[in-house]
């Protein structure tokens, strides 16, 4: 089974950066793995989908800056 | 450390001036300052600069000395602060240690910021950068969006306070109408705020503090010295505090309690030897509404997770026990960034002088101001007494 945590406390932005401007609306979350607290983007977000702190979500790969990316379950 | 006092002040109005240059908000609120000061620009001894980030979104660095030729300040010395968001009171706080070490009897403090000419993604690029740019602003994490995480987290341990965020927002609009220099004159709704358009959830666009242009500066003097110059009502800075914390948010031991503001206010307050009770109003850092709810709680003001109440109940209404942010605040006021810890300086002397005008608060001899940098990395706290 793939590394699972929680959302600590999250964000939907609506209004990114030049870089990220394209994406919205994403994720970016601090998620909880073994009571270690790391900030990420969470993948896989649809308007509407409702999420909130403790919401399961799953390792799925580090960015090229080696923060985590996850995705919701 | 010797008793330091404010005896100028002057700033220009907050707003969108894309057509003025960094040369021509300087000259306006440093020659206030000085005038109002009633001193001559060669008695200046020494000038501090605040600016957060004029190189990256003008093209412009070396501010100090850009500043001392603009307002005639021939070779006395000057140097440029940056502390994000707070580069304005860490300006402030170091002028007044120097003033206050007896290195200098008066020196100038101003600041500035030029942003509305660059497009929103240019902007949110340069605030990105007081987080950490590649960790947190490289992966999508926008100021707003750290700052929309904090506020789900507060929801989640002190319940929800989304209504309080949006009174917040209303009341600073509210406060701005009376004051000239304030950017935005606007009254708006609670609906509006809850239902503008959204940034990060759950802010919107009304729960931000604005982009802005404009300058502020201070004339700082010896106690001693400012008794004999001084023809208004003498403020002394009478505490001050500074403390910082870690750059990005996942380190910090607390979403919901901004460590650095609770140790600078700690300072400020043993220094000036009173506590939250007699302070008779605040300018604090409302980048976001729900920064100023916690603010509320970190300055001892309300017990931690009552902020929300507290400003739903009008207690930091203009005409309210603890009167927060009557100048418009960064959200109706402005934002400026590099100006803005000294525009809250300018607010609280303007207050304790009794030069208000229609936004006078009846009763002001103990004002606060609180500035942070960064989602809290940096906070400088000053607290005034009008003698």
């Amino acid at each position: 089974m793939r590394q699972r945590g929680t959302l600590y406390t999250y964000t939907v932005v609506h209004s990114g950066t030049e870089a990220f401007k394209d994406r919205t609306p994403y994720v970016v979350a601090l998620v909880e793995e073994d009571r270690q607290i790391r900030l990420a983007r969470v993948e896989g977000y649809t308007e509407g989908r409702d999420i909130g702190v403790g919401t399961e979500v799953e390792f799925m790969a580090e960015d090229p800056g080696g923060q985590p990316i996850f995705r919701f379950i | 450390m010797r008793s330091v006092s404010v005896i100028g002040i002057g700033e220009t109005k907050m707003g969108r001036f894309s057509e003025r240059s960094l040369r021509d908000l300087i000259l306006e609120a440093g020659e206030a300052a000085v005038q109002d000061a009633g001193i001559e620009r060669s008695e200046i001894q020494a000038l501090f600069m605040s600016n957060f980030n004029a190189q990256y979104l003008c093209g412009q660095g070396h501010i100090g000395p850009l500043a001392a030729e603009v307002l005639g300040l021939g070779n006395a010395p000057t140097l440029r602060m940056e502390g994000a968001c707070a580069s304005g009171s860490l300006a402030f706080r170091q002028a007044l240690i120097a003033v206050a070490s007896g290195l200098y009897d008066l020196v100038l403090v101003g600041g500035v910021e030029k942003m509305t000419h660059r497009s929103t993604e240019a902007v949110t690029e340069g605030i990105a950068s007081a987080s950490d740019f590649n960790l947190e602003a490289g992966l999508g994490a926008t100021f707003p969006a750290l700052f929309a995480m904090i506020a789900n987290r507060y929801f989640h341990d002190y319940g929800d306070a989304r209504e309080a965020m949006a009174i917040c927002a209303v009341q600073n609009h509210e406060n701005a109408l009376l004051n000239p220099d304030a950017q935005l004159q606007k009254r708006i709704t609670v609906e509006q705020v809850k239902n503008g358009l959204p940034i990060a959830d759950p802010l919107t666009i009304f729960d931000c503090s604005l982009v802005s242009d404009g300058s502020a500066f201070v004339v700082l003097a010896a106690t001693d010295v400012a008794r004999a110059v001084c023809r208004k009502r003498l403020v002394e800075v009478v505490g001050s505090g500074h403390a910082g914390d870690t750059l990005t948010l996942a380190t910090k031991k607390s979403l919901t309690t901004f460590a650095a503001t609770v140790n600078a206010v700690k300072q400020a307050y043993a220094m000036s030897g009173v506590g939250p009770g007699d302070i008779h109003l605040a300018e604090v850092h409302d980048c976001f509404t729900i920064t100023q709810l916690i603010n509320g709680e970190d300055l001892g003001f309300f017990p931690k997770g009552k902020g929300a109440f507290a400003v739903a109940d009008g207690k930091t209404a203009a005409g309210g026990p603890i009167p927060i942010n009557v100048s418009g605040g960064l959200k109706a006021k402005g934002h400026p960034i590099g100006a803005t810890g000294l525009s809250q300086i300018y607010e609280v002397v303007t207050q304790l002088r009794g030069e208000g005008g229609a936004r006078q608060l009846p009763q002001a001899d103990l004002g606060l101001t609180h500035n942070i940098g960064g989602t809290a990395a940096t906070c400088v706290v000053n607290i005034f007494r009008g003698r």
